[in-house]
């Protein structure tokens, strides 16, 4: 037997402990929820510690690939740059994202305990994508978020509209789930592999002879694209985002959305540049279409919206189309998409918070109306919402701006000009409904009934609110730290 | 980081003068809440530090290397990407850049009718000021166009908080308007990086290194037509204007002011600093074009201008009218219509500022801009009357005022190249005369007919004291304007010969009129 390589599973091992714990103290002494978020805390803590070492044991080391047993010669799971920044964002995106949502946890009693251990499970499911090296560890990394997911989705069982997401979620999600495995299947039986570093060799090595049946390749390589477009809600996939992020717990929304997006965009650029990097031709073109699609659809959809969670689902149609146009440029593009991603994921994380406190914690409608004169009942919400909004919009000075010169700056590099032109065209057309947001806020009077209705937060909801706008707004003026990183993280 | 201070100081003035506005606005932010009184005074001071700096600046700048970037300062920001703060300024920012901290502090000290969310209105207004001279001052294209967009959300708020009736319309038009030719910059900007990084194998966002890039002529074409969208959209350039007289006539009148007086000249600027210097061939093939648009601008801008019924859109519309001049003198490719165009950006934002202010200090008295509700002022308010009709015999051009030696320039200018273009510029003169002295023959002449203006006062000491500064420089400018123009001249000299040295175009000159009388066939 060999010596278990720990540090790599270690965020694994830590959440999954949490989420034990978490059940059996809820079973067997009930300790309330401070033990919980205790617990919890200490978990996320820890496995982002551990993403920490990772990046800095890298440096000694360089990037690993660790192989499942003895017998088998096939990497389960990669060691690089981009599993450590990835691995680290996507937890600190669940932790924040936990921590917004806990008023939940608060209002759910006993049952908290299953949500805060469904969210760890989540978590490590999550991250579990980004650094598996084949795609069959993908597949169950997917399965472990989106089961947990799917549930939390469902979780205030006695809203109708809560369950309606979740069954929504359930089914288009395991049918993307289903895909995504069936496009498994065909790439195993084009290379022989499930392996992504296995697949990348037998590719180039057999790509002057026949052996390789191309045409099965490349189903396999669609309908992986087709999966995971489902899971990041990349048009005309995605129909299933606004029911669910309007039914879904209002509080549990910004765990699904950006830990799912973060994830899913991971495994994406991991099988696409490093897999499937000899055919980036045949699928950079897909990618491409897909891309303009998803903003122009998008952007146009949240146009047309009254309810501010819908609107903020759609404009997600077209932020996964920004993100996808980096794609395009394989590699290079890898270091504009986490930068992309890593800034989104906390703006989504933040309005959705803002959504959560006004709306409640629950699932249910957000009418763009209860925003009106939101500056005279709370200004710094309204602060907050305005900075959010506009580092969505793309406004310099904020992160939003730089990820947005990042994204397209990779596509023209890689010769797709017309991508970054409608790209730039459809974020302008963006700004109307970011705008009306902050237009509602400042130069209306509210709405009469909750004019004097206090907007209250707890200090958890402010604490990780002040993460996510600050964030928004320090790496729009100093990028350059963030960049130096994103610019390390790509994959071996 | 590296620093590079060519001058002798061995300070960053520039970063000083951009700085000091941005950390005023952070300065009022924090005053105490429910202290109304206190912001305009606070504002004010801090408004007159840029003031001291400009000033400074004009002083220190050598007339004899107006051609070259002075005070440059140079620190890079982001290395892999080539961005930097990279500043400079020359003889054609230099007056711009003095020129909005002129205005600033007055539209400032204009602004005593802001009664609601005075605090967040003095900030927003030092938050505009930093990032209009940072636009002026930028030779990072990405920098520049930082800038150019962050003055976008302090006027759209300008608009929409303080503006009258239909006030969120008016900035939401501006806002998308603008935010769309920004987009096809911004692409333009990253294009042009990118085909640096292939030619050279770094990405650069400096003026100075992509000026030296050899484009070809396809390439060219299609940056500058996504550079001109923007600046064609900020003139505006017939016929991208339709925001422009919603805006105007929505914004209080500190915003119109600065909307007509300097953020107008974003786009005259922009195209003068970007498209004729990197994008030179591409000049010289669409100049009959741009210039042919400006002249319908002029005339129409002129011609709806008459028939404003509301005082506030008339002088909207002569802006359209009096940008179409300087776009005209920009397009002529030659120096004597291009150094009318840069002059005139100073002396529009002079005369118009003014016009603006005071239509807004009737718009306090009497809460209407309908020029039927006034009518024989002059028996009531002989002091404002006389200084209306002075700031519209300088917007007219009257000689021995400001307007006069800008408007000659381009006429001259753009007579050289395309004459017919010219003479029908020469009649949006005479339209001026019409729809100005007309609207003053209705508002001021005859007796009172409206018994609501027979009680109003006339010009209070302060508002004596915002007009004299610009009424001093616009008689300045009109009698004396060799200084100004010495400034100018070498640096418009400079993109001049640029563009005859790298196409095989020639600038026309004076003697060459006699020789070919028939020149006339080249108007679009």
């Amino acid at each position: 037997m060999s010596q278990i390589a720990f540090l790599p599973i270690a965020p694994e091992i830590f959440l999954l402990a949490g989420a034990v714990l978490i059940l059996m103290a809820a079973v067997t002494v009930n300790l309330g929820q401070r033990a919980w978020a205790i617990i919890a805390g200490l978990a996320l803590t820890l496995s982002f510690a551990a993403a920490w070492v990772q990046w800095w044991r890298l440096d000694e080391t360089g990037p690993q690939l660790h192989y499942l047993g003895d017998f088998g010669r096939t990497p389960m799971i990669v060691m690089d740059y981009f599993s450590a920044f990835g691995g680290g964002l996507v937890i600190a995106a669940g932790g924040i994202a936990l921590l917004g949502g806990w008023r939940l946890v608060a209002s759910l009693e006993r049952r908290g305990a299953e949500y805060v251990a469904l969210a760890l499970l989540a978590v490590a499911g999550l991250h579990i994508m980004v650094v598996a090296a084949n795609l069959v560890l993908i597949f169950i990394g997917l399965e472990i978020a989106s089961l947990a997911l799917y549930v939390i989705a469902g979780f205030t069982r006695d809203a109708p509209n809560s369950d309606e997401a979740a069954t929504k979620y359930f089914l288009l999600g395991s049918f993307a789930s289903a895909l995504f495995i069936y496009g498994i299947a065909l790439t195993y039986a084009a290379t022989g592999s499930t392996s992504i570093y296995g697949v990348t060799g037998i590719i180039a090595f057999f790509s002057e002879r026949i052996l390789l049946d191309q045409g099965v390749l490349l189903i396999g390589i669609a309908l992986m694209i087709v999966g995971l477009g489902f899971k990041v809600s990349a048009a005309p996939f995605h129909q299933w985002a606004p029911d669910v992020y309007q039914g879904a717990p209002g509080a549990a929304v910004p765990l699904m959305a950006s830990g799912v997006k973060i994830a899913g965009f991971a495994a994406l650029a991991r099988v696409l540049t490093v897999a499937f990097d000899a055919s980036i031709e045949d699928w950079a073109q897909v990618i491409g279409a897909v891309a303009a699609l998803s903003v122009v659809v998008g952007t146009l959809l949240a146009i047309a919206q009254s309810d501010f969670k819908r609107m903020l689902a759609y404009s997600g149609v077209a932020h996964a189309g920004f993100m996808l146009t980096a794609l395009v440029a394989g590699q290079d593009g890898i270091p504009s998409l986490w930068f992309y991603l890593g800034t989104y994921a906390f703006q989504l994380i933040g309005t959705f918070i803002i959504a959560s406190i006004i709306s409640g914690v629950g699932g249910g409608e957000s009418p763009l109306d209860d925003y009106r004169g939101l500056a005279k009942r709370s200004p710094v919400l309204a602060g907050s919402l305005t900075l959010l909004m506009l580092a969505m919009g793309g406004i310099p000075l904020t992160a939003g701006f730089v990820g947005k010169v990042g994204v397209f700056s990779a596509a023209i590099d890689a010769g797709y000009l017309w991508l970054a032109i409608v790209g730039l065209v459809a974020a302008v057309a963006g700004l109307y409904f970011y705008l009306r947001l902050v237009v509602l806020a400042y130069f209306y009077d509210p709405v009469p009934e909750v004019a004097d209705v206090p907007v209250a937060a707890s200090r958890a909801t402010r604490i990780a609110l002040a993460v996510c706008v600050f964030s928004s707004f320090v790496f729009g003026v100093i990028p350059w730290p963030l960049l130096n990183l994103t610019g390390e993280s790509l994959p071996l | 980081m590296d620093t590079a201070l060519a001058h002798g100081l061995g300070f960053p003035v520039i970063a000083l003068l951009v700085l000091l506005p941005a950390a005023g606005a952070v300065v009022v932010a924090m005053l105490p809440k429910g202290r109304d009184e206190l912001m305009m005074p606070v504002a004010t001071s801090i408004s007159l530090l840029p003031l001291a700096v400009a000033l400074y600046i004009l002083w220190e700048f050598s007339v004899a290397d107006g051609a070259a970037f002075q005070f440059t300062e140079s620190v890079n920001w982001y290395e892999p990407w080539g961005i930097g703060w990279n500043v400079g300024i020359d003889g054609i920012s230099l007056l711009l850049i003095v020129l909005t901290a002129v205005l600033f502090p007055i539209s400032i000290l204009a602004s005593v009718s802001v009664q609601k969310d005075v605090k967040l209105y003095m900030a927003s207004m030092l938050l505009l000021e930093a990032g209009l001279l940072g636009v002026f001052v930028a030779l990072d294209l990405l920098v520049f166009f930082v800038f150019f967009e962050m003055t976008l959300i302090p006027m759209y708020l300008l608009i929409g908080i303080w503006g009258s009736e239909n006030r969120v319309y008016a900035a939401v038009k501006f806002f998308l308007y603008t935010a769309f030719g920004s987009a096809l910059l911004l692409a333009g900007i990253i294009a042009l990086a990118v085909i640096h990084s292939t030619e050279t194998g770094s990405l650069s966002f400096a003026f100075q290194d992509l000026e030296r890039l050899a484009l070809s002529s396809n390439a060219q074409l299609w940056l500058f037509l996504g550079f001109g969208a923007a600046f064609a959209i900020k003139v505006p350039l017939f016929p991208f204007h339709t925001w422009l007289p919603d805006a105007h006539t929505e914004a209080p009148t500190a915003g119109s002011v600065i909307l007509a007086g300097v953020l107008l000249k974003l786009g005259t600027y922009g195209f003068v600093r970007f498209n004729l210097t990197l994008f030179p061939e591409a000049t010289v093939r669409l100049a009959p074009w741009l210039a042919g648009l400006a002249v319908v601008g002029i005339i129409y801008g002129a011609a709806v201008a008459i028939v404003q019924p509301d005082v506030k859109r008339l002088v909207a519309y002569s802006s359209v009218s009096h940008l179409g001049f300087i776009v005209l003198g920009t397009f002529a490719l030659t120096a004597q219509g291009l150094q009318g165009g840069v002059i005139q950006m100073v002396n529009h934002g002079l005369t118009t500022g003014a016009l603006f202010l005071l239509v807004g200090m009737i718009y306090d008295r009497r809460h209407t801009r309908q020029i039927s509700e006034y009518g024989g002022l002059a028996s009531v308010m002989p002091l404002f009357a006389g200084i209306f009709l002075f700031m519209a015999f300088a917007s007219i051009g009257l000689p021995g005022l400001n307007g006069f030696i800008g408007e000659f320039k381009i006429l001259l200018g753009s007579y050289l190249a395309w004459p017919v273009l010219a003479i029908l510029a020469a009649s949006g003169v005479v339209l001026a005369a019409v729809y100005l002295l007309w609207a003053y023959e209705r508002m001021f002449t005859g007796p009172v007919t409206n018994s609501a203006n027979e009680g109003l006062t006339d010009l209070s000491a302060r508002e004596i004291a915002i007009l004299v500064p610009i009424a001093a420089l616009v008689v300045f400018l009109g009698i004396y304007p060799k200084p100004a123009l010495d400034r100018i001249e070498p640096a418009v000299d400079h993109i001049i010969e640029r563009i005859e040295s790298v196409t095989d175009y020639e600038a026309p000159q004076f003697g060459e009129i006699a020789d070919l009388p028939a020149a006339s066939g080249e108007a679009p």
